[in-house]
This record gives structure tokens, sequence and C-alpha cells, in this order.
């Protein structure tokens, strides 16, 4: 039930994460919409998991645990660049010119 | 040896390259939590990880000796031949990091054994991802392989440069695997499944749903990232150039075999039916790389950015190979990263030892004269640029020579063109190196003489540069391999397919 709104709900939702991860230059808020993203999928596996059955939210959950180990070694990196350069936005973030 | 993926027992067996690294993996972190200090400690790690890489391709070949297939299906893990090529090259770069790595962290005063630890996880996430049949068992080795290599990048404590390149790779990464996360719940939308196999077989019945489509595309998006390909390539020089060069050399060859690997059983595999879809997309994704990569590799002042825009170039050859998606592409594929692997750990292994303070300096100007002083260290560089240019005799040109084969015989005649004019145009990058290190004079009488060359960093050089040129010049044992490895991916997919539709 609410197929249509759920998957058009977390299309939104990834959207939105993906927007932000290109205009914001903070390191932090590009990791909380990063994060935002991931959350959206979840949203998605768990709206098709009524029709397909429980893989769907079995996948969540290696999806939530991935998340906590990403957010401890990203959140020890964004760490290590303060500790250099003072500052997480990533304007000021620039040795390296790409 | 047929296996039964659904016992325990047959699990473990058929995982047992994996099982074998993560027991080591562990032993080692045990290790290093127990002995942290000083440079014994340090060797005593490294060590331990080089016996468990080696036990872990014994078992390997065990497998592969025994020719280990699955009994039924639909599975987690694949048992066939290209996982077992792919993992035996996973394990060759991982093999050739940890003796790279050894002197280098004395050197840079890196007295942190943990990075053995990250190094043998990577690579156990690699292997997992290269042997996934299943989509959840595929994102799961990703990202164990992503994490650890985050932490790998930024392993320079001190260096601001090994700082921003972990969080480029970080943020960038965390971004890709998003979008194939996304890509894998849209596939499972479509087919109801997320094995990779019964996947495969619900797209064979008819023509691709649209959330199918869109699920294909977000997994090109993700693994675009992954292997580096243009347009998702702006993170590459970055973090290629900021990591210390070993992880530099781990992460253009491991992450991208692993990758590859996946990403043509995927596209090969659950995607076969839909070639049409995708075949136009891997060739602009292909030429686009290829044409990136070399034209703005020709205007990097040091060698170590030249290499990490030469790799997106690899990429571009590579995905060349898959846009034909028949047995031949998927053997061309193999050979060329055979070639790609050695070549490539070489080259940045040869680099770790040139660069005395920093290799991110060394420029086509400090090499000069260097084959006066140090004629092995420059004859090796010598045959890595030649066969990553692809120059008949080296292995790098049976690669080229395999791709160009799969494409012509498909009829892709523009790409094939496409390729052999990229070639030319990294003539334009390669041969200066050679050039600067053979007819140039050095800067004064003292250059070059600090130059130390360890006995294991010697000995893995002397290896990789003598498989380039000896299997340049008689490449049928690769081949052959290469061949039945391909052989034996479409056989386990036709299998794979009659599993799920029974």
């Amino acid at each position: 039930m609410l197929l249509g709104p759920s998957l058009a709900l977390s299309a939104t939702l990834f959207t939105i994460g993906v927007v932000g991860v290109v205009i914001r230059r903070n390191a932090i808020v590009l990791f909380m919409c990063i994060e935002l993203m991931l959350n959206a999928v979840n949203l998605t596996f768990v709206a098709l998991s009524q029709y397909h059955g429980l893989s769907g939210q079995i996948m969540v959950f290696f999806v939530m645990t991935v998340a906590a180990a990403e957010a401890a070694v990203g959140l020890a990196i964004i760490l290590a660049v303060f500790r250099h350069r003072q500052s997480v936005d990533l304007q000021n973030i620039n040795l390296l010119r790409g | 040896m047929n296996i039964d993926l659904a016992s325990a027992v047959g699990v473990t067996i058929g995982l047992l390259p994996e099982v074998v690294l993560t027991i080591f993996g562990l032993v080692v972190l045990l290790l290093v939590s127990w002995r942290h200090d000083g440079v014994g400690d340090l060797r005593l790690a490294g060590w331990v990880s080089l016996v468990g890489m080696l036990a872990s391709l014994a078992a390997l070949t065990w497998l592969w000796v025994w020719e280990a297939r699955p009994m039924n299906g639909p599975n987690m893990i694949v048992l066939d031949d290209f996982r077992f090529a792919a993992a035996a090259l996973i394990l060759i770069a991982g093999i050739a990091t940890v003796l790279l790595s050894l002197t280098y962290l004395e050197r840079e005063g890196i007295l942190a054994p943990e990075y053995f630890v990250l190094l043998v996880l990577a690579t156990v996430g690699m292997l997992f991802l290269a042997g996934a049949d299943d989509m959840m068992v595929l994102f799961l080795g990703l990202e164990v392989m992503s994490v650890a290599v985050y932490v790998l990048a930024g392993f320079q404590r001190g260096s601001a440069f090994s700082a921003e390149a972990a969080l480029k790779y970080f943020l960038i990464g965390a971004f890709a695997s998003a979008f194939l996360l996304y890509g894998i719940a849209l596939v499972y939308g479509a087919t109801g499944s997320t094995s990779l196999a019964v996947a495969g077989a619900a797209f064979n019945r008819g023509p691709l749903p649209l959330m199918g489509a869109l699920g294909l595309a977000f997994v090109l998006i993700g693994f675009g990232f992954k292997v580096a390909a243009a347009p998702f390539h702006m993170w590459t020089p970055d973090v290629y150039d900021g990591a210390p060069t070993p992880v530099t050399g781990f992460m253009a060859t491991g992450v991208k075999v692993a990758a590859f690997a996946a990403l043509t059983r995927v596209l090969v595999g659950t995607f076969g039916a839909a070639g049409d879809t995708w075949h136009p997309i891997v060739a602009a994704l292909a030429v686009f790389s290829m044409v990136i990569g070399n034209l703005v590799a020709l205007a990097q002042p040091t060698i170590k950015r030249m290499l990490a825009y030469s790799s997106i170039a690899h990429a571009g050859y590579l995905l060349a190979a898959l846009v034909t998606g028949s047995t031949l592409g998927v053997t061309a594929v193999l050979v060329y990263l055979l070639a790609y692997v050695l070549t490539s750990l070489a080259a940045f292994g040869l680099l770790a030892v040139l660069g005395r303070e920093g290799e991110r300096d060394v420029s086509l100007g400090s090499i000069a004269g260097l084959a006066r002083r140090r004629p092995w260290v420059a004859a090796g560089l010598s045959a890595c640029m030649l066969s990553l240019l692809g120059f008949p005799g080296t292995l790098g040109f049976i690669g080229k020579w395999m791709i160009l084969l799969s494409l012509v015989g498909q009829g892709h005649f523009m790409i094939a063109v496409i390729v052999v004019l990229a070639s030319l145009v990294s003539a334009g990058y390669y041969l200066p190196v050679i050039m600067s290190a053979y007819m140039r004079p050095e800067a004064a009488d003292s250059s070059h003489s600090e130059i130390v060359v360890s006995r294991p960093v010697a000995g893995t050089l002397a290896l990789a540069v003598l498989l380039i040129v000896v299997l340049g010049v008689w490449p049928t044992p690769a081949i052959e391999t290469a061949m039945a490895s391909a052989g034996s991916l479409y056989d386990g997919i036709v299998a794979g397919v009659h599993h799920a539709l029974r």
C-alpha cells in the first residue's frame, strides 16, 4: 500500500541529498546530505519489500550498519583535516587542484 | 568439484580465500593492539599480513585447480574461474603493496602497524566484491573495501595533502556508494530479488522495464566513480596525488580490478539481455575517459599526477573492452587488468623509490640523468612506461591488442580507432619520462645518490618488470587462462539463469 507515494518521497529525499552535495561547501553538511541519500534508499527498500518479501528489509539493516561505520571513519577524517586547516569548508581545502 | 553453497561447510569452502584472509586480518589486528611501537612491530605486522595473503592465494589456487562450481542456485557468491582470476589479481596487488610499503613506511616515519590491518581488510572487501552473486554481498564488499581505503589514503597524518586526499575520497566515495545503492534498490524493485542471477533471469523475459533502466543508470554512475571513468573522474588526480604512494598504487590496481570484476558481472550477467541499452552508455564513458585522461595527462607537471590521469585513460581502455560484452571482450578485460596491475604497481613502486623528500614533487627534471647513476631503476621505469603505452614486446601491448581484437570482431571500428589514437597521444607523456632519464644530464654529481632500494622492494619490482617483459613476448599462458575464465563466467551465467527459472 502507498507504494507510489513512498517511492516518490524517497526519490525526492535522494534528490535533495544530491543537490545538497553539489551546492554546499561545508564537509559536515555534505556528509549529512550523503546520509540523507542513504536513508532515502532505505525508504525505497522498505517500501518495495511489501511486494517483494523480506530481503529488502534485511538490506536496510546492512545499509544502516555500513552508514554507521562510514560515519565513524568520515568524522575522523574530517577531524584530521580540521587539525591541519582549522576549517571544514571545502573552499579552504585546496592544496590539491584537480 | 561441486560445492553445495546452501550448507555452512560448503559456504566456508567456497569462501576459503576470504575466510583465511579475514582470520589473518583479525590476527594482525590483535597483534598490533598488543605490540604497537617502533620499527620491529611494524615489520612483524607486515610480514604476518604477507603470510596471510599468501595463504589466501594458496586457498584460491586450490579452489581454482579443483574447478569448484556451485551445486545449485541461486547463491550469495559465485564459484567460477572469472572470480578466481580477479581474486588472484587482487591478491597480487595486495602482496605487492605489502612488500612495497614495508620500507616506505619506515622511511616516511609512519610507524603505525594498523596500516597492514587496513590493507588486509581492504583486500578482503575486494575479494567479496569480485565474488558477489548477490547485490547485498556486492554492496558489503564494496563498503568494506572503501572504508578501509578511505583511511589508508589519509594515513600520513602529518601531511595536509594526505588528509585532504582522504576527505575528498571519502566524500566522493560515499556519494558514489549512495548512487550504487539506489541502483540496487531499483533493480530489486524491478525484479523482486537482490540476486544477480535471479534479476538477470527476470530481465531476460522481456524488454527492460523503466525501473530496471533507471537502476542500470544509477549502478553505472556508482561504478563510474569507483573505477574513475570520465566524467566521474574529478576526484582521481587529487586523491592519487595526496595519498601515500604505495596506497596510490593499491587504489589504482586493487580497487580497479575488484570494481571492474563486479561491473563486468553485473553488466554481462544481470543486464546481459539489455545490451542495447548499456552498450552506447559504456562506449560513451570509454571514449570520454580515453580522451580526457590522455589529453590532461599531457599537461601535468609531476609524474604522480601524470600517472593519476593516465589511470583514468586506462579505465577508458578497459570500458572499451567491456562495450562488446562478448567472451573475447571479457578476455581482453582480464588480460588488460593483468598488464595494468603489474605495470601500475611497478610504476608507483618506482615512484616511491625515487621520491626522497616527498614523491609528489618527482618531475621530469628531477629524474634527469637517472640512467647513468641508477641504470636498473631507469630500466625498470622505462619498461613500465613502455608497457603503459602499449609498446610491442610488453604485456601492455598484448592487453591493447586483445581489446582491439574484441572491438573489431564485433564491428566497433570507431572505438577501435579512438583506442589507437588515444594510445598515440599517450606516447606524448610516457616517452618524455624515458627521454629525461636517458638523454638529459644530471643536475649535480650527487644527484640520485641517496636513492635506496631495499631488498623486498627490489625483488617485487624486478619480478613485476620481468613478468611484464616475459608475458609480453610469450603471452599464451595469460591469454589462455583469461579465455577459460571468461568462458567460465558465461557458463556460470547460463547455469544461474537455469537455476533461477526452476
